[in-house]
């Protein structure tokens, strides 16, 4: 087992690590929240993460040691997302209320708002939770790698 | 401060929460590992005490001020979830007080739809379940279920007498878990806790020798 207590760089930030022959560790959202976490990468090698205080995995770290290089890889998973058909501050506002009271972080990504789900049910769930605005939205399901945003952390309060 | 490895045991009213750690814990401390428990509940202690009893009191496998029950006085879930606080309060002292611990279990009732542990009050996450709910409980989903480390399916042994399934239950938790561990157990007869007690040890403990090893090679060093 190899032992990871930090973090190298990150491929999508500087690092001044060579992208060649980098296995690859595919984690999902929820499991990158962790500090312990044991996996095996895509090249069968077993990997022990127990992160120093602090420090929080990322899509596209690199971690490893002298002999193997790894780059973190987010698993993609199910988002509703959320697009309002006008500008519209108010049908905004209570957007963000209702899926505050929700607790599903958010992602907002050229004027369209994310959130993740884990059932396809959950979209009948939030077009009647949105009815009173629904004529003013527009809502899919898709699949992609959510990226929180920090102030929707809701682990944090 | 040292961060002692958490596990968090959460699943429905008589899954068999306590009963688990009442089993895991004599077979976890006789490799050597040293152990605290904060168990949950709205307002009674009822769990913690009878835990306390039968590992510290009767078989002596940790002091009793290392059981602590932990009243809520709110759904429990809450407390592990949305805001730990009261249990980070608890762990914090420990860590600070005790980094002799090599892990701390806290335990927390809750159904599949909402139960989960916050990552920054447990490293592992356990769900369990009994086949008494019935065979439609693992592929029923909800966050218990799917995003828990290791999913556990107790009471093995009553499944015939309630017509529960093994076989429906092993391939929906399968489908519905993906590459993600479960297990059968009955608590009663210990038959699977052995397994639980190495996924503890491999995806937890990182394979880590029990600190009291280590303290009593280097007394040997001196």
């Amino acid at each position: 087992m190899i032992n990871i207590n930090s973090i190298l760089g990150n491929i999508f930030k500087k690092s001044n690590l060579e992208n060649n022959n980098f296995e690859k560790l595919k984690i999902s959202r929820i499991d990158l929240e962790k500090r312990i976490l044991r996996k095996k990468t895509d090249s069968g090698t077993d990997i022990g993460i127990n992160l120093d205080s602090g420090i929080k995995l990322q899509n596209g770290d690199i971690i490893g040691n002298d002999e193997v290089k790894i780059i973190v890889e987010q698993i993609p998973e199910k988002v509703i997302s959320v697009r309002l058909k006008q500008n519209n501050e108010n049908i905004a506002i209570l957007l963000g209320h209702i899926i505050g009271n929700r607790h599903r972080p958010i992602a907002i990504k050229d004027k369209i708002i994310l959130f993740p789900i884990q059932e396809d049910s959950e979209l009948e769930i939030f077009q009647r939770l949105f009815k009173e605005i629904i004529d003013h939205i527009e809502l899919k399901i898709v699949e992609e790698v959510f990226l929180p945003h920090t102030s929707a952390d809701v682990h944090e309060h | 401060m040292t961060h002692i490895p958490r596990i968090g045991i959460g699943g429905p009213v008589g899954s068999g929460k306590s009963m688990l750690i009442e089993r895991l814990v004599p077979m976890l401390a006789e490799i050597g590992y040293s152990i605290s428990i904060i168990s949950n509940d709205v307002i009674s202690k009822e769990d913690a005490d009878r835990i306390r009893n039968n590992l510290a009191t009767k078989k002596g496998l940790l002091p009793e001020n290392m059981v602590i029950g932990l009243a809520t006085g709110g759904c429990p879930h809450t407390a592990v979830r949305e805001d730990p606080s009261m249990n980070l309060a608890i762990i914090e002292e420990m860590e600070e007080n005790h980094p002799e611990l090599d892990l701390i279990i806290i335990e927390s009732g809750g159904d599949n739809i909402t139960t989960t542990f916050s990552p920054i009050l447990a490293d592992y996450f356990i769900y369990i379940i009994d086949v008494a709910g019935g065979d439609k409980y693992p592929r029923k989903g909800g966050l218990g279920i799917t995003n828990c480390d290791l999913l556990i399916i107790n009471k093995i042994d009553l499944a015939e007498l309630v017509g529960a399934n093994l076989e429906i239950m092993r391939t929906d938790a399968e489908r519905i878990r993906k590459e993600k561990p479960f297990e059968f157990i009955n608590c009663k007869t210990d038959q699977g806790v052995k397994k639980i007690a190495e996924h503890i040890i491999h995806d937890l403990l990182l394979d880590s020798q029990p600190k009291s090893d280590s303290l009593k090679k280097s007394v040997k060093i001196e």
